[in-house]
């Protein structure tokens, strides 16, 4: 078995989150593979539909949760689409896990805030996950979340439940226009919300994903609000194939996202060329 | 490990018809006429005979005998919802080049570093175990030659498990590697020990290669790496039609994609097909985004990739100066020309202006 050989899965079950965002749950077709199968927050794997391609996701459920993983998608393109078109019960394939992860053993006794726009709360609600698993590892836990509009929350049911946590502050906004009538959330963009949370950095780590237009818009207001640029993490995303640093895609001058990536600090980022 | 034997042209062609009578793929530049044009190219020869190692540089690298240019990864076969998966093998048929270009061979062993960095690739790899290169020195050179540029030279034994080098009526030959001398012990008696060194380096080329480009890597690489938003590269590659000729015909080139190809309804291949970083798609996100927006910095990257970003991440350049992308490009985009720029550049402003 070659390393481009992904191992198959099965669906479990699937959640849709929104109208184009749906959640597979997968377990290893060889429950040897599934008993050996390790990773850490943050990491992604490679998703195979047989005929369509493979597709770059992270893997969207915790570590803390043995077993299975889960895959959060929108359809967007070949291989998405072509996912939309399985069933529970139907194989798929996967490589991984790659790439680095999140800290979170440098985290362990700090305050964590957690800011996700759209779909970028999947590789972010592993983590948050991970850690509300460990909770008592950890002190307070800050959520800021923003969709285009309420229809484009995911993960709604989860949201619903940290929201009732009392150790767990959620914050919620929709894009001007996105609301319904009876929102109880914000109105306006993440990075206003994030302004007007104003959470503190005092022993804090930022962990922020979201679309490039929230993520170049936040990372300067959390600078400001007085995070180091060493404590505030985010993934990128850029195109991959074979996610072991040979297929030369990835590259953002010499890093390679699927190696040393994909989880980078905000120091990073600004050492970075402009090419993610 | 240094054996020196020599070799007549007769034995040569004696030693090649040993191993296909052995069933050893014998890879070796074949001339090729097509509609009265010629062409070299390497390619496995079924008798010595169709070998010519006198003629000009094969106009395509030897990297497809190692990695080819489309690839099975594994097959699938699809029942209602279960799928099988049949591997390929990753141990080859022993393969023999005979009269590969040095710059060729050198290129072999750079890739090695990419392709062995912390996941080893099995089919780099068993292509690499199963063959074994026997380089030839490089005779005759044209002006788009700059092998002396990036380190290397006409003679230069890297990458080689035996390297001839042409003498009066035949090859003067060093065994290099342990490869190299398996291959010796079983053909000794065509390869007597020479008597001697009488090995000439071939210095008069080493020479007209080097008037053709005069440039410190290091100062290029120092240039690269601090102007990344220079005027040069828009300028460069107003030019550059994106069309990826250039990566094709690299020896060092090695991006690739992977796609499903169906075979009927009920199972097909997963294959890795080469790819170029000159082509928009390469970087394109599902979304529309794409961080490589012009062929500016597409064009860019090829040169960074190549000057700055391999030598950072692996210690060396990822260019043997073999000049193909020079020869092949349609649009006349010339890296002889280009490196020379960068090095004049380099040297007026000093590498961290």
């Amino acid at each position: 078995m070659n390393l481009y050989q992904p191992h198959l899965v099965r669906i479990e079950e699937m959640v849709d989150e929104t109208l184009d965002t749906r959640t597979f749950k997968l377990s290893f077709e060889h429950a040897a593979v599934g008993e050996k199968f390790d990773f850490k927050a943050g990491q992604f794997g490679e998703y195979s539909v047989f005929g369509a391609g493979e597709c770059t996701f992270c893997i969207a459920s915790p570590p803390t949760r043995k077993g299975y993983i889960e895959a959060s998608f929108k359809v967007v393109g070949k291989v998405t689409r072509a996912m939309r078109r399985l069933n529970v019960g139907d194989t798929m394939g996967f490589r991984g896990p790659y790439g680095n992860h999140f800290p979170l053993d440098q985290m362990r006794g700090k305050n964590l805030l957690f800011i996700a726009g759209g779909i970028g709360l999947a590789p972010v609600r592993c983590v948050i996950w991970n850690a509300l698993d460990l909770r008592d590892q950890f002190q307070d836990v800050t959520i800021i979340y923003g969709a285009r509009s309420v229809a484009d929350l995911v993960y709604q049911r989860e949201l619903e439940d940290w929201a009732r946590r009392s150790d767990v502050r959620l914050y919620q906004c929709v894009d001007p226009g996105g609301e319904t009538p009876d929102w109880k959330g914000a109105v306006c963009f993440v990075p206003s919300l994030v302004e007007k949370v104003a959470p503190s950095p005092h022993d804090a780590y930022a962990i922020v994903c979201g679309p490039p237009i929230m993520i170049t818009f936040t990372l300067p207001l959390l600078e400001k609000l007085g995070f180091a640029s060493d404590r505030v993490y985010t993934t990128l995303e850029n195109r991959m194939k074979c996610g072991l640093g040979k297929c030369g895609r990835c590259n953002i001058g010499s890093v390679y996202v699927c190696k040393d990536g994909p989880v980078f600090t905000a120091a990073q980022l600004k050492t970075l060329p402009p090419e993610y | 490990m240094n054996t020196r034997r020599t070799l007549s042209t007769a034995d040569l062609g004696a030693l090649v018809g040993d191993l296909i009578a052995a069933g050893t793929t014998v890879v070796a530049p074949i001339r090729f006429v097509d509609q009265g044009r010629a062409s070299i190219e390497y390619g496995p020869v079924q008798s010595p005979d169709e070998m010519d190692l006198d003629g000009p540089q094969p106009s395509r690298s030897l990297k497809e005998a190692v990695f080819p240019p489309t690839e099975v990864l594994f097959r699938w076969r699809q029942a209602k919802s279960a799928v099988e998966i049949e591997e390929v093998p990753v141990s080859f048929k022993e393969t023999v080049v005979v009269g590969a270009r040095p710059c060729d061979a050198a290129a072999l062993e750079i890739l090695d570093r990419v392709m062995g960095w912390d996941f080893r690739d099995e089919l780099w790899f068993g292509r690499r175990q199963a063959t074994t290169v026997l380089a030839l020195a490089c005779t005759r050179c044209d002006e788009s030659c700059f092998c002396t540029a990036v380190g290397l030279s006409p003679a230069s034994t890297r990458g080689a498990d035996w390297f001839l080098t042409p003498v009066e009526g035949g090859f003067e030959v060093e065994v290099l590697t342990l490869k190299g001398q398996a291959l010796l012990e079983r053909h000794k008696a065509r390869c007597p020990e020479a008597e001697g060194s009488t090995t000439k380096r071939v210095a008069d080329l080493e020479q007209e290669v080097r008037a053709h480009l005069d440039v410190r890597p290091d100062r290029i690489r120092a240039w690269l790496e601090t102007h990344f938003d220079d005027a040069l590269w828009k300028r460069l590659a107003l030019r550059c039609h994106g069309c990826g000729a250039c990566a094709f015909v690299c020896p060092t080139c090695h991006c690739f994609d992977m796609v499903d190809e169906p075979d009927g309804i009920d199972g097909g291949a997963r294959r890795r097909n080469w790819d170029t970083c000159q082509s928009a798609l390469f970087t394109l996100h599902g979304s529309g985004y794409n961080p490589r927006k012009d062929q500016a910095a597409r064009f860019r990257q090829r040169i960074l990739h190549k000057f700055a970003i391999y030598p950072k991440r692996f210690g060396e350049v990822l260019c043997t100066g073999c000049g193909r992308c020079v020869r092949v490009c349609a649009a006349g985009m010339d890296l002889v020309a280009i490196l020379a720029e960068i090095g004049r550049t380099a040297a007026e402003r000093g590498g961290s202006a």
